[in-house]
């Protein structure tokens, strides 16, 4: 086709798009709403990334950043790096802030920074009052706490607190900190100066120690020749991580980008369902234009061409919607900041990208040509000549080779699209694929009943004989309500099943697994009073008590792990820092050897080592490898003997790596151990850290609290998201049922002439909504069960149970809704005036 | 030529065979059923022929694609409805550019309305067909096909939903119009009176022309 024609059809186009937009509104609505979700999806991810990106260097805190780890810099090479650019030193600790002279006091689990003067580097430290922050260096044992702290602690300006031993005067409250890239996302933290630091013994703090050397480079300029520089005064320093910027939110950028995945797949299944109501609405437009189109064909307009205005309409449309679908989204940024910002510090600004608005409107674009050929293709079938004979044949999808190719090959382009974006593919793949299974076992399904009421098996009342008439009918929209409620259903049922069987294990593993408290830092030598005043406190407390030391994984079969680990690997926690490791001599009741064997008792001197089994599986680790661990600086080779099923879910003692303790009793440790208390009051936690305070606690239900809050924003997030599928699969049917009026219409009037009541055919239509209804019921409740039991079972490894509340609220809930709307939407053809069917209008 | 449907099962039209002049006037008559419109049809290249061939001017349009069809309908042929047949969301105006648009011609609008005005319909440029009486829309229809000058203009029954008023004046409208620009005419009518103002009257009876003088 020639430019010229092309913009004479574009007129044409634009002409009647603006005349008959209307007619078509089902399927801008639908549209607007699926590209809505995409673009918000999108919007947010992007924003969220740059904020991460603009923000890496204030995340990390510098420009480079020297991690020691559990031990001090070594101050001749941090005399070197001084020398070329401006460091900071941080060190950060865990450990127990209690009040002293409240009544009751109290205490809180604390991750505190200590800060030199130089701190921070990047960004800003936000708190109150003005001045505080500077008197942390000037003035000893002054300390900042948290708005959290502030609060539950019940503190006041001025007040004292314990830390350790030592006294604590509070001076300010601060609320947000920039380097957050690390482990400050849910607790609480505190700041205090580096001299004060100095004051606290923390050599008994172990483990929870950790020495970071911030750098700031003066001059940026030669940035990547002192980079070199700095690489090289480490070169034979393997004890020290170098961080650079870009790592420095890895952890919450893999969260974003899993969680935003799922939701594009959610989205895309909402278009998906959509499709269904373009092509059926599409149809009917064309049907309703019949006539104007056969008399464009006699006036010499070629079929072709014809279809080109009408391509060229939706195209137009999707323009417009494309538009303000991503316009939009860019509203719900400052919804979403809002929600996430309180969490994790961040601030999100939307910002424009021409590639989003791009993906966006491709996206919408496979949509609309996949679901439209069959339709638009139906135009070949209008003939000039019925203008002749006053007869229009209704129309029909009209399918050939060519166009199921063409649909088949956009569908994988479409489908590729979403894999290749996603860090998963395999996830997305199986998704569509379960997707597509669905979509044809609803429509197998809608053949099916109509099939099986045709044979009129039943003898049944009158409204049951129209409502099985109006399902049998052949433009019935028995099909398009099962396939696109169906749909929508199993998503909802499954998110709905993940969801609360999720929320269940969580809340379950409270009262009943779930110890009430964890101790950290329990010294060698405290091991034995701290048994004695538990037990003092509750003769019945159960008590876990486990030996622990700091052990880095520093060499897999000789070779340096994070040199072919890249973060994004599920297991990567495991390398990027120390982790705790810990030894016993049975094997734990709930970490079953699932390869391998328990110690070989025969071997005591030799190092021996049990892995998580995901783990193993993750890094590509088999049985008889060679792991280098770092332990107090030494490192020591050991062999990996067998690997356990490790469930982190159940909050007992769980440890990704343990040691044969013939060996590693030997080695300097400390002790970690859980309580479950009888009777919980009995145990006074300011009394406790009085003895030992150097101890740190954790109420696990305090923690529990703030990932269910975490979970239930998610939750509340994914369900509204959800939800939406459903709400186009309603949109889609109630425009079938308008599509399908003037049959209803008529059908009516003959009921009304042959004197049925309006009770009895609003009856038929119940009965027909119910029939259809149930069977999509009973699939979508199958798949979802089984896709959600696969979730929970595989994937969280949790325990899967059929939740029968959660199984009526959601389909009692949309049931009635539905069957509002078919009523609603049928109302309006239940008084048919007799006058205009006569007249044949 | 013949035409049969539902493969040769059922002979519509026997052995056709007649030639138009330029400028000529034909009118078809017959009782109801006996082929006229399945006749006009295959000359306007709607529907195929099923043996023989159909020639417009040099060319063969029994053995063209559809779309060559179209081409050549476009820029030569005319055609009226009994039924009218306006498209319901364009106005009288837009009903009757359009088929100048199609062909890219300057100026759509300036002619369409310079024909409308000759047709007396110079104050329903803006109205839509729903807004027009039946013998105004057979004016917009008869505007629209003649708009283009073609230089044959096909008439099913072109009087055959109006009153004997609306006859009179579309007849004369569509005869004053023909003399004037020199084109062919074919139309099928009940008519008698309108069936006398054409050159040449052919009659068919059961798919056969039985007269043609
Ligand atoms: N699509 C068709 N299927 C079956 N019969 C048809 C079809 N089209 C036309 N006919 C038959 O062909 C004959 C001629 O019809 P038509 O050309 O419309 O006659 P006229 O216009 O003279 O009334 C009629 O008997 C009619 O029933
Ligand atoms: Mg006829």
């Amino acid at each position: 086709m020639k430019i010229n024609d092309l913009s004479l059809y574009s007129k044409f186009a634009f002409r009647d798009l603006i005349r008959s937009y209307s007619k078509i509104l089902s399927i801008i609505i639908t549209l607007l709403i699926s590209l809505f979700i995409l673009s918000a999806i999108l919007t947010i991810e992007d924003s969220l990334e740059n904020e991460l990106n603009e923000n890496s260097k204030v995340l990390l805190g510098g420009d480079l950043e020297i991690d020691y780890n559990n031990r001090e810099g070594d101050s001749n090479l941090i005399k070197q790096i001084e020398n070329i650019s401006t460091v900071s030193q941080v060190v950060e600790f865990s450990t127990m802030i209690s009040t002293i002279e409240k009544k009751p006091n109290k205490t809180s689990f604390t991750r505190i920074k200590a800060i030199d003067q130089n701190y921070p580097l990047y960004g800003d430290v936000i708190f109150e009052p003005v001045g505080s922050l500077k008197k942390l260096n000037e003035i000893d044992n002054t300390i900042l706490v948290n708005e959290n702290i502030f609060k539950n602690l019940n503190l006041k300006i001025n007040d004292i607190v314990k830390v350790q031993n030592k006294k604590f005067k509070v001076i300010g409250v601060v609320k947000v900190l920039p380097d957050i890239g690390g482990a400050f996302v849910f607790g609480d933290f505190a700041l205090t100066g580096k001299k004060t630091l100095d004051k606290l013994e923390l050599n008994t703090l172990g483990s929870f120690l950790n020495y970071e050397y911030k750098i700031k480079f003066d001059d940026y300029k030669n940035k990547d020749k002192k980079i070199n520089e700095i690489k090289k005064i480490f070169k034979n320093n393997d004890k020290v991580k170098i961080q650079y910027p870009e790592n420095s939110a890895g952890g919450i950028k893999r969260i974003i980008d899993n969680f935003s995945q799922f939701l594009s797949l959610v989205s895309i299944s909402a278009m998906l369902i959509a499709g269904i109501g373009i092509a059926n609405t599409l149809l009917s437009f064309i049907n309703q234009k019949n006539s104007s189109i056969a008399v464009q064909k006699a006036i010499g307009i070629n079929s072709g061409n014809i279809k080109t205005i009408y391509y060229l309409q939706l195209l137009f449309s999707l323009i417009f919607i494309s538009l303000v679908a991503y316009g939009l989204s860019f509203f719900l940024v400052p919804v979403v900041d809002k929600y996430i910002s309180d969490g994790l510090g961040l601030n999100i600004e939307a910002s424009f990208s021409l590639t989003n608005l791009f993906i966006v409107f491709v996206v919408g674009l496979l949509v609309i040509i996949i679901f439209s050929i069959p339709t638009v293709n139906s135009i070949d079938q209008i003939k000039a000549s019925s203008l002749f004979r006053n007869v229009f044949q209704s129309l029909q999808f009209k399918y050939s080779k060519l166009s199921i190719s063409l649909s088949l090959l956009l569908l994988t382009i479409l489908v590729s699209l979403f894999a290749s974006r996603s860090s998963i593919p395999t996830y997305s793949l199986i998704y569509f694929a379960s997707f597509f299974i669905c979509l044809a076992v609803f429509f197998y399904v809608s053949r099916f009943i109509i099939l099986l009421l045709r044979k009129n098996l039943l003898n049944l009342g009158i409204s049951s004989k129209i409502a099985i008439k109006n399902i049998t009918q052949s433009k019935s929209i028995t099909p398009i309500t099962v396939m696109s409620l169906g749909l929508g259903m199993t998503l909802l049922l499954t998110l709905a099943f993940v969801g609360s069987n999720f929320k269940r294990e969580i809340a379950k593993s409270i009262p009943e697994i779930a110890p009430d408290y964890f101790f950290l830092g329990i010294q060698n030598n405290q091991k034995n009073l701290f048994k004695k005043i538990i037990i003092d406190s509750d003769k019945e407390a159960v008590m876990e008590i486990v030996p622990m030391v700091s052990a880095g994984l520093v060499k897999i079969n000789g070779i340096d792990p994070n040199t072919y680990i890249s973060d994004s690997n599920d297991s990567y926690w495991v390398i990027m820092n120390d982790r705790r490791v810990s030894w016993v001599n049975t094997i734990p009741k709930d970490n079953p050897i699932l390869e391998g064997s328990w110690w070989d008792t025969s071997k005591p001197n030799k190092l021996q080592i049990s892995l998580d089994s995901k783990v193993a599986k993750d890094f590509g680790v088999n049985i008889g490898d060679k792991f280098t661990l770092r332990i107090y600086g030494r490192e020591i080779e050991g062999e990996v003997v067998n690997f356990r099923l490790v469930n982190y879910q159940d909050l007992s003692i769980n440890f990704a790596m343990l040691l044969n303790p013939q060996f590693a009793e030997n080695i300097p440790h400390e002790y970690l151990s859980t309580i479950k208390f009888k009777n919980i009051k009995s145990f006074n936690e300011v009394n406790f850290l009085d003895k030992f305070p150097s101890v740190s606690i954790i109420k696990i239900s305090d923690y529990l609290s703030k990932v269910t809050d975490v979970l239930n924003k998610v939750f509340i997030a994914v369900s509204i998201l959800s939800a939406v599928t459903v709400i186009i699969g309603l949109v889609v049917i109630s425009s079938a049922i308008i599509v399908q009026g003037k049959i209803k219409i008529f059908q009516n009037l003959v009921f009304k002439i042959l004197g049925f009541s309006k009770k009895e055919i609003i009856m038929s239509s119940i009965i027909e909504f119910i029939i259809s209804f149930l069977s999509i019921i009973f699939f979508s409740t199958i798949f979802a069960v089984l896709a959600s039991k696969f979730i929970i079972e595989n994937i969280f490894q949790l325990k899967w149970l059929f939740e029968i509340n959660i199984f009526f609220y959601v389909t009692i809930g949309v049931g009635v809704v539905t069957l509002a709307l078919i009523i609603i939407t049928n109302f309006r053809y239940l008084s048919p005036k007799v006058y205009p069917l006569v007249r044949n209008e | 030529m013949n035409y049969t449907i539902d493969n040769n099962s059922i002979n519509i039209l026997k052995n056709i065979s007649f030639e138009v002049d330029y400028k000529e006037t034909i009118s078809i008559v017959g009782e109801s059923g006996s082929g006229k419109t399945s006749l006009i049809m295959l000359i306007g290249g709607l529907e195929k022929i099923s043996a023989g061939n159909i020639f417009f001017k040099d060319s063969e349009i029994s053995n063209m694609t559809e779309d060559e069809i179209s081409e050549i309908r476009r820029k030569n042929i005319g055609i009226v409805f009994q039924s009218f047949y306006l498209i319901p969301n364009y106005t009288a105006l837009e009903n009757v550019s359009l088929s100048l648009e199609i062909n890219k011609l300057d100026n759509a609008t300036q002619k369409a309305k310079e024909i409308l005005d000759r047709f007396g319909l110079s104050n329903r440029f803006n109205n839509l067909p729903s807004q027009l009486s039946g013998g105004e829309q057979q004016r917009v229809a008869i505007a629209r096909s003649v708009v283009m000058k073609p230089e044959l203009i096909l008439a099913d029954e072109p009087t055959g939903n109006l009153d004997s008023e609306n006859t009179e004046n579309i007849s004369n409208l569509l005869f004053n119009y023909i003399k004037d620009e020199n084109a062919s005419l074919i139309m099928v009518t009940h008519d008698n009176n309108l069936a006398n103002l054409t050159k040449r009257k052919i009659t068919i009876k059961d798919g056969v022309i039985s007269e043609n003088q």
